[in-house]
């Protein structure tokens, strides 16, 4: 196997969610980079200590929204004014009050699905390989475990990164290397 | 997510003693207010715009002192923990409801130029016919001067005993730090939820609603309630971003808390819209003749620009302003769209009560608006800042206060 294609990742377990944040800031600011955490449940804490920029998912969110409104109001002018004009009680074809609330729940159902498809696609979600699921003792970042990764070098020495989260409080740590994405 | 602005810790903080700086000055703005707005009825014919001006400046004013106390009993009610450290200001807003009593009265002096079902009313003329006959013998029962004063009883009666309760136990806390004074209010604040709710409700159906008396709508009551409580959040985040200085609670609170006050007056901003668009679907898509005229009146002629014009200012400036997270993490700023949204609430009720006074004439401005506005408003946040002299800031020996200082976004 070539080094080329194989990545691989430091990882480190801690304690408290607590202690993670505290160690992935320092790790920051030592000049460690493209970190990330993983726990069961959201960390209040960990974007600001991985120094994430701002998430882009309001802005998808606020587009779908938008598109969901100009569908909307589109399609209903072209069916009730020109294809198909229909009079109902008397109102004007074009009435928008009347379009308000399908106007409304589209603009909610385009959001939320930008919500959702674009947090997947951010996330670049369903992965259903990653070198990480290598590690057995990983599997306690689902249930009760805080971990960090920091991206190793394929092939060198990780002793020192090992040694600087283990002076962190990291309860264990480990090296796995896989197939690149 | 963000450290405390400052290292000032609950322990040192004591009572605030600096209230009279504001609050003299605002009593004296009152009495000249009410005294212009009282010479504006007495002295001039414009009687009918005085009146007017006086009770929008009283229902403004009132709705946000209800308004507060209603979101004092919620947050109660949801035994919510980061609000506490802005609780107090909540229960002295909500402590000014008793002042409205006294307020009342200059009310009930123009009371025959607002209500044309008053007997003895000179607007009585318009209504004739067969408007006349419902009027009497459909609506006597409940719009009549003996029960109007009967529910103006009840009303202020309920405010104020759950504003004196709710007040009485937290400062009792300051002084014994008693755990049992917290269970008292978290279990007295939702039974009196529904009290709240329903006076508010026909409060504005009698305030603002019966100036229109063949007029009926079940949401109007809501609509009220929307636009005062999303003005209270306003006067909230002004207050909290302002009580920086010595002894007061703006110097321990969280930039956290300040974007949850945020978040709040985004969703009751969207709620304002919802509330206002229900009703005006309801009766537009219905378009009966005994619901529609009142909104004929505002929709075409003279009145069509600001209602159009409502809509985009209460509902889709705000709005988008509001979606930003940046702002609402700023207290300066968010509190400039505060005292926006502060002015765009007196057009909303302007929109409420003015063309029961111009009809089809369109928009008009009078001078008592500004002198009943600044009256009636000094007067009510002296009498606030009287409740204020001499207290905590906070509540310091609540349970929940390091909680509240603690708190991060989830």
């Amino acid at each position: 196997m070539e080094a080329t294609v194989l990545d691989s990742w430091v990882l480190a377990e801690f304690g408290t969610p607590d202690a993670l944040v505290d160690a992935t800031r320092q790790m920051r600011e030592k000049g460690f980079q493209g970190m990330d955490t993983y726990s069961p449940y959201p960390l209040h804490g960990g974007s600001e200590a991985l120094g994430l920029p701002p998430s882009r998912v309001p802005f998808i969110a606020l587009g779908g929204a938008l598109t969901g409104m100009c569908t909307a109001l589109a399609m209903q002018t072209w069916m009730n004014t020109y294809d198909y004009p229909l009079n109902i009680g008397g109102r004007p074809l074009l009435s928008l009050p009347a379009w308000v609330p399908i106007t409304f729940e589209l603009s909610v159902l385009f959001a939320a699905f930008g919500i959702f498809f674009g947090l997947l696609a951010l996330s670049r979600l369903p992965q259903p390989y990653h070198p990480v699921f290598e590690s057995d003792a990983f599997r306690s970042a689902s249930t009760h475990g805080y971990w960090l990764s920091v991206p190793q070098a394929t092939g060198q020495d990780a002793t020192a990164v090992m040694d600087q989260l283990k002076s962190l409080g990291a309860t264990q740590v480990t090296l796995v290397t896989g197939e690149k994405e | 997510m963000s450290p405390p602005v400052t290292s000032v810790r609950v322990a040192d903080i004591e009572r605030y003693t600096g209230t009279p700086k504001l609050m003299v000055p605002a009593f004296g703005l009152g009495v000249l207010g009410l005294l212009a707005t009282l010479a504006g009825y007495f002295a001039t014919d414009a009687k009918g715009a005085a009146a007017h001006s006086y009770l929008l400046a009283f229902s403004y004013w009132a709705g946000i002192s209800v308004a507060f106390l209603l979101m004092l009993c919620i947050f109660h009610t949801a035994k919510a923990k980061w609000p506490i450290v802005l609780r107090r200001t909540m229960e002295t807003a909500a402590s000014a409801v008793p002042i409205f009593i006294l307020l009342l009265l200059p009310l009930l002096l123009m009371v025959k130029d607002l209500y044309s079902w008053w007997p003895g009313s000179p607007l009585a003329a318009h209504i004739q016919g067969i408007e006349a006959e419902h009027l009497s013998h459909k609506q006597h029962g409940y719009l009549n001067p003996t029960f109007f004063y009967v529910r103006q009883a009840i009303y202020f009666g309920v405010w104020v005993f759950v504003s004196w309760r709710m007040r009485s136990w937290s400062l009792k806390q300051d002084e014994t730090g008693e755990l049992d004074l917290t269970v008292k209010q978290r279990r007295f604040a939702p039974g009196s939820l529904p009290f709240l709710a329903l006076t508010i409700t026909f409060a504005s159906f009698d305030w603002l609603m019966s100036l229109t008396p063949m007029w009926q709508s079940t949401i109007y009551g809501v609509y009220y309630f929307s636009g005062s409580f999303l003005a209270a959040f306003c006067v909230l985040t002004i207050v909290t971003t302002n009580a920086t200085g010595a002894n007061l609670y703006g110097s321990v609170v969280k930039l956290d808390h300040f974007h949850n006050l945020g978040k709040l007056m985004l969703a009751f901003v969207a709620f304002w819209a919802y509330t206002a668009f229900s009703q005006f679907l309801l009766v537009w898509i219905a378009n009966i003749p005994e619901e529609a005229p009142w909104y004929g009146l505002r929709i075409f002629g003279a009145w069509r620009p600001m209602s159009i014009a409502l809509f985009f200012l209460h509902f889709v400036l705000p709005f988008f302003i509001l979606l930003s997270r940046n702002l609402k993490l700023q207290p300066r700023k968010l509190s400039v769209v505060a005292v926006y949204i502060l002015a765009i609430h007196a057009v909303d009720l302007y929109w409420l009560i003015w063309p029961a006074l111009t009809g089809t004439d369109g928009p008009s401005f009078h001078w008592t608006l500004v002198t009943a506005f600044l009256g009636v408003g000094g007067i009510a946040v002296g009498f606030a800042l009287l409740q204020a002299r001499n207290r905590f800031t906070l509540p310091v020996k609540d349970p929940y206060i390091a909680e509240s200082l603690r708190y991060v976004q989830p």
